[in-house]
């Protein structure tokens, strides 16, 4: 049993871990960055330790940091979050060897899974289907042309270490594949530190499935089922929900197919924890595997409303080496959940970053409304990290229900102080195709320059 | 020092946000401490200090560990790294520095251990140490004062 955890992490998911860890009775030290000292994950923990300056990679990224407080504190175990060190086998390897216990896959499983090309080729060992592309990384330019002539336009170059959507190019043609192809090295050697790409056939308007995974390590793996991502922004998730859309008006039979390939995927890998798998879909119901998230993800409290499975204690105890306790067949599929992440960003100035103080905050509340958060009134963004300041879900007992009381919780929103997209998602909830369940990774786009048209010719 | 001081001084707290002051003069200390909304303050003679509890602090939303008021030409070492303080390279051996030790930039004030490795910690600043902020063998965060000098 654990006494005591350290959470590696901050904002709105060290919120989430400690409040894990205090329902299973165990201590909690938060560590912050200086530019952190007023955030709610340190207020609520028992101990905080201050790890550095504001940058990530003076603070939260400090590997050396992070263990020497974990030593102070005397903890027995680590939980990475999600981003930062949540992925990182050397970091998992580092906390073992100290005799901490890291929450999360083994490095060995992380390492299965590495990156996008090594996934890949996991994939097909796992005989699930993966979008046609290049084998592995892309040498040279004649290798690019040859494997994007043998795909067919259009294609997509990926960065192999990228992630969060980012490190991603589309070409149509010959000239701008090899453009793209030199511009994606470049890139990608200044964002993540490797210039690998590989190619993939470029689906058009795909849709964002992925199925959340849990592995015990005592050879049990299950999946809770699949969560719809399409709605996103330059390929940052928007809304997030759960049943898809998708699956259950078009195309059923690929909850259970997906669902299968997505175990398939884990036991190759040797996965043990939570994780997600990844796929895309197209109109005609064909799905490809993309790669799988080492990590608990922001969207995971969608699945905990519609499995009534917490998550972040699931893995807390499989950490602690406890074997599910439940088989594929006991996990139960009840109603449907929506999220909207809620970012301090200005949606009427093209997203631009808004941190700052909030003056006034009243969070939306009443049956079926979740918030996860760690704003408050008084509290300071700081610009150093991330824009997202919080998490609104819904549940209900079918999808108008959820989306109901989601425009209904949006509107209960005051946030003083700060920008928001508040406004945005209630814009993409009331969107007729939206409203159908009808919707691919291109909708906000669409719905963006509909919404600019509009501001031009205001009368048509 | 009279009532007219220390209402000055609590004026000064209120107005800097900070929550805590002490002053030791030669038969004579103060303790200051303010917390939640309108705490007290008790002034007394002696080797004694005393002071009126804070209201039920506020669990959230305490105001953020402002650095104490430090007489102006006083400078804080502060801790580069997160470990354990050590006053002493060695258990048997005598504290690198004491009250009234002279430092130059390259003294080693203490060490701070972490993952078994013993970092030696240099003053960085030339001058005499007035005060010991941290007793021997506790943790340490990063940016927490150690030593207070006085600049040379």
């Amino acid at each position: 049993m654990f006494e005591k955890i350290l959470v590696a992490n901050r904002g709105e998911i060290a919120v989430r871990i400690i409040r894990a860890c205090k329902e299973l009775n165990i201590r909690t030290v938060a560590v912050y960055s200086e530019a952190d000292a007023n955030s709610m994950h340190v207020q609520l923990a028992d101990e905080a330790i201050c790890i550095g300056k504001a940058p990530a990679n003076e603070s939260y990224l400090r590997i050396d940091r992070l263990i020497s407080a974990a030593e102070i504190t005397d903890v027995d175990a680590i939980h990475p979050g999600y981003g930062f060190l949540s992925e990182n086998a050397h970091f998992a390897d580092v906390c073992e060897s100290c005799n901490i216990r890291f929450i999360g896959p083994s490095s060995r499983a992380m390492n299965l899974l590495e990156d996008k090309a090594v996934s890949r080729a996991l994939a097909k060992k796992a005989g699930v289907p993966t979008p046609p592309g290049s084998e592995g990384v892309i040498d040279n330019e004649q290798e690019a042309l040859t494997t994007a002539k043998r795909i067919g336009y259009p294609v997509m170059i990926k960065a192999i270490a990228g992630g969060g959507g980012r490190g991603m190019r589309v070409a149509h043609n010959d000239v701008s594949l090899v453009k793209g192809y030199h511009t994606s090295r470049s890139e990608a050697e200044k964002a993540f530190g490797n210039s690998g790409v590989y190619i993939e056939k470029f689906i058009e308007n795909p849709h964002h499935i992925e199925f959340q995974i849990l592995g015990d390590g005592k050879g049990h793996i299950v999946h809770l089922g699949e969560r719809d991502c399409s709605i996103q922004r330059r390929n940052q998730k928007v809304i997030e929900e759960t049943p898809s859309p998708l699956i259950d008006n078009k195309f059923k039979k690929l909850r259970e197919k997906m669902g299968k390939a997505a175990i398939r995927i884990a036991e190759t890998a040797h996965y043990t924890n939570a994780g997600t798998v990844e796929f895309i879909v197209d109109d005609k119901g064909d799905f490809y595997f993309l790669e799988v998230n080492k990590r608990i993800q922001v969207e995971h409290p969608i699945t905990e409303e519609v499995t009534g499975i917490d998550l972040v204690r699931a893995q807390i105890m499989i950490a602690m080496g406890e074997p599910l306790r439940f088989k594929q067949s006991d996990i139960e599929f009840k109603g449907h959940a929506i999220e909207c992440r809620i970012n301090a960003e200005d949606p009427f100035d093209d997203f631009r970053p808004s941190p700052g103080r909030i003056e006034m905050y009243y969070q939306p509340g009443g049956r079926g409304v979740r918030v996860d958060t760690h704003a408050y009134a008084g509290y300071t963004i700081p610009p150093s990290y991330d824009s997202m300041i919080g998490k609104l879900i819904t549940y209900g007992k079918d999808r108008r229900e959820a989306m109901d009381r989601m425009s209904r919780a949006l509107g209960e929103y005051m946030i003083t102080g700060v920008k928001t997209t508040i406004s945005f998602q209630q814009a993409i909830l009331q969107d007729p195709n939206f409203r159908r369940g009808v919707y691919s990774t291109g909708f906000v786009e669409q719905l963006l320059s509909g919404a600019r048209r509009e501001l031009i010719e205001p009368n048509p | 020092m009279d009532l007219k001081d220390i209402k000055a001084i609590i004026d000064l707290m209120k107005k800097n946000s900070v929550s805590e002051f002490e002053l030791e003069k030669q038969d004579f200390k103060i303790k200051l401490k303010r917390g939640g909304n309108g705490g007290g303050a008790v002034y007394e003679e002696g080797p004694g200090v005393a002071y009126l509890p804070a209201q039920a602090p506020a669990a959230l939303l305490q105001p953020a560990p402002v650095p104490t008021l430090v007489p102006s030409n006083e400078i804080e070492i502060k801790s580069p790294m997160i470990g354990t303080f050590y006053r002493a390279p060695s258990p048997e051996s005598g504290s690198y520095v004491e009250i009234g030790s002279e430092v130059t930039s390259e003294s080693v004030v203490c060490i701070i251990e972490a993952m078994k490795v013993m970092n030696e910690i240099k003053a960085e600043v030339k001058g005499v140490i007035t005060q010991v902020l941290v007793d021997n063998a506790k943790p340490v965060e990063f940016g927490q004062p150690l030593f207070k000098v006085r600049p040379a």
